[in-house]
């Protein structure tokens, strides 16, 4: 029977993390399972890529087409996770950010790893996928190996040139996107649908490019889909042997045998898996000696202004919509006194021109309000802030038993609150929006007045103190020489940056430190 | 609350990923909850006979969407479809309903259907001056703000509303993006 092979690695999650790290030990010939809850998919034929609202009576543009399952349910389950809906935002984090309690008098926590650690990987990922953008040259958004950027928008160069008057760079955003072709795959044709799934592959997504690959090219690499994982299973002797799963569609349970087994199920489940892993030896958790697994949740928070730029009212649009947001406003606030610890960066319209929700509240009605709301439409942007959260002591991640889904497993629930420290960034991220648009000549149309979580991170804390800390620097548990998790839960600080490339960066650390110690035959 | 409670349900209807100020559920849950209710509904969703209206409601109806989103150059909502649309999520929303029914209820005992444009207009502007200056609290006010929200939706999410008054230019597709061109002064 295939499920009493034992792989040299198991794999759980298959999107940005679990995709990349497969990948590269299957390339390294590693014998790799990579079990992903969710079916296979075709990226090519199977999403709703270039639907428009219209095609729809409720004008809800579903992610599959009809019969095609997939990226439907709130675990965004399917081949390639959350890489095929994604943004493909590809931020290096800088040393300040993996230092981050050092530069703000101890606040927070800093990664147990530097800047220099991850730079060769984010330079191996960059060439291998292929990342657009410019060589700024800022200290705390490090450069890379980078294809061209794209074109700013009409509105970037007049907010570019607001910003300006207040010393405020804005500059190309970085993306996972392509603007040359790259091995087989075609440059973006910016059609504007990026998060609901690029058919084309011109953006990154784990699936296409690289479990595909390097499942026909090593004959290494076995993918396991709608294979939900219900627990890491743990040897009398302290080492995991594997996973025992459940199909998801005929609910029939099995095993899959690894010499080490890696967690990479986006920060949630990953936390919840560990939680749901519950033995003799860990009752609180697989790997929770610290009793830490599920604290220190640090999802971003975002916040926004939506306002229209004068000198656009009236015209017609400029633009397509390109690949959402080409610019970006990098955290300055390092170089500024201020009141808190820690920063935040914001993204211009990345949220596509087919919601008019704004509409409704322009006043009055008839043909002046439609022409109002016409006049509007290419000056409307949104400016999208995201805020470092630091550990709070009691923001978590945890099981809620009396709640169990159709395959038995408890559902994993987040508590969130927000600090002194988050709403002081809040604030000050919110009025200097409102300046940045002021400057630019912009009218503001709506304010966001409340913190709303997004790039869920934290819960297993990367650290060099088993006892504050679930994972060391090499992503390994303190507690089970042999179990991993590799993703978002992992990051001991938040950093204010998109965080998958950086995901992406450990995931290809983490492979060669894999690789290196079934050489040794240390698994 | 209850303008809060409306507008998440609305924008579950017509796609969560687009929409802005956030609530809270949408971006959590990488706006898949709202998202998935919705999808349920359009299922059933058919530009098919009426679900909920009657036919004097529903030619009532479309005579005050065409009043809120009037034909100008380009047309206005009831050539986009946009009554069909209101009578879809109506159906879907419960708490919609009686709105409706009874605010279309007053505007027929007002005489709507035979009074003149001029007629009509005056009817509906107190309402609209309470919606965008007061405080909505009376039936009809009610009423007047969902018609007009959901007229919106309807209308900019058409094909009519988004390419002809709009001039939205997404789903194209480019060798490269041009680059902006606006002189320094």
């Amino acid at each position: 029977m295939a499920q009493q092979k034992i792989f040299d690695v198991v794999v759980v999650g298959s999107g940005a993390s679990g995709g990349t790290l497969a990948a590269r030990l299957a390339r390294k010939g590693v014998d790799v399972a990579l079990v992903e809850g969710g079916p296979k998919l075709n990226t090519r034929t199977d999403f709703n890529t270039h639907a428009m609202p219209y095609e729809f009576a409720n004008r809800h543009i579903p992610a599959m087409k009809p019969g095609k399952p997939g990226m439907d349910s709130q675990r965004t389950r399917g081949a390639g996770g959350k890489s095929q809906t994604w943004n493909a935002v590809a931020w290096r984090f800088s040393q300040r950010d993996f230092k981050g309690q050092d530069w703000d008098d101890g606040a927070g926590e800093n990664w147990p790893i530097d800047y220099a650690d991850l730079a060769p990987h984010y330079d191996s990922i960059e060439r291998e996928v292929g990342v657009c953008g410019n060589r700024d040259g800022l200290i705390d958004l490090p450069d890379g190996i980078f294809l061209p950027p794209v074109p700013l928008k009409c509105s970037d160069v007049l907010l570019q040139r607001g910003a300006a008057k207040l010393g405020v760079k804005i500059i190309h955003v970085r993306k996972s996107t392509l603007t040359r072709p790259k091995s087989g795959r075609p440059a973006c044709h910016y059609c504007g649908n990026c998060m609901a799934g690029c058919d084309v592959t011109a953006k990154y997504n784990s699936y296409d490019v690289h479990i595909i690959p390097a499942m026909r090219q090593t004959g290494k690499l076995t993918l396991f889909s709608d294979t939900l994982v219900r627990e890491v299973v743990l040897s009398e002797g302290n080492q995991v042997t594997g996973v025992a799963t459940i199909d998801r569609v005929t609910k029939k349970q099995g095993e899959i045998r690894g010499r080490a087994v890696v967690v990479s199920c986006a920060c949630v489940q990953s936390v919840g898996l560990l939680q749901m892993s519950k033995s003799r030896r860990y009752p609180e958790g697989l790997a929770n000696s610290s009793g830490q697994l599920g604290q220190h949740f640090i999802p971003h928070f975002t916040g926004g202004i939506e306002f229209l730029l004068t000198q656009l009212k009236g015209k017609a649009l400029a633009e397509a919509e390109g690949f959402l947001d080409h610019a970006y406003q990098p955290s300055f606030m390092h170089t500024r006194t201020r009141p808190y610890a820690r920063s935040f960066g914001a993204q211009f319209g990345y949220q596509n021109r087919r919601g008019v929700g704004w509409a409704r509240r322009f006043p009055g009605f008839g043909a002046d309000f439609k022409n109002a709301v016409k006049a509007a439409y290419p000056a409307y942007v949104v400016w999208s802030p995201y805020g470092e959260k630091i550990p709070d002591g009691r923001s978590r991640i945890y099981l809620d038993p009396q709640s169990v889904d159709e395959w038995g497993l408890p559902e994993v629930k987040r508590e969130l609150s927000w600090s002194e420290n988050d709403w002081k960034i809040f604030n000050d991220m919110t009025n200097w929006g409102r300046e940045i648009v002021h400057a630019s000549g912009g009218e503001i149309l709506s304010v966001s007045t409340v913190p709303v979580p997004n790039h869920e991170l934290g819960g297993c804390r990367m650290g060099s103190n088993p006892k504050t800390s679930v994972v060391d620097s090499n992503c390994r548990t303190h507690d089970v020489s042999n179990l991993y998790v590799v993703d978002g839960s992992v990051f001991p600080s938040a950093s204010e940056k998109n965080p998958t490339h950086t995901m992406m960066a450990l995931a290809a650390r983490t492979a060669e430190h894999l690789a290196d110690r079934l050489k040794k035959g240390e698994l | 609350m209850a303008e809060r409670r409306e507008t998440l349900k609305i924008i579950g209807a017509i796609g969560a990923t687009c929409s802005f100020p956030y609530t809270g559920n949408e971006l959590y849950g990488q706006h898949q909850e709202a998202g998935h209710a919705a999808h349920a509904v359009g299922k059933q969703a058919s530009t098919g006979p009426r679900k909920f209206f009657t036919e004097a409601e529903f030619a009532l109806l479309s005579v005050l969407s065409d009043l809120i989103i009037p034909g100008t150059d380009t047309r206005g909502a009831v050539q986009a479809g946009v009554p069909g649309y209101i009578d879809l999520v109506v159906d879907a929303n419960p708490e919609h309903r009686p709105v409706m029914r009874e605010g279309l209820a007053w505007l027929a005992s007002q005489g709507f259907s035979t009074m003149d444009a001029a007629g009509q207009i005056a009817l509906l502007t107190p309402l609209s001056e309470v919606l965008d200056h007061g405080r909505v609290k009376t039936m009809p006010e009610r009423f007047f703000r969902l018609a007009k929200n959901l007229t919106c939706d309807g209308y900019f999410t058409s094909q009519i509303g988004m390419n002809e008054t709009l001039g939205f230019k997404g789903g194209s597709m480019l060798a490269a993006y041009p680059a902006c061109e606006i002189p320094e002064h």
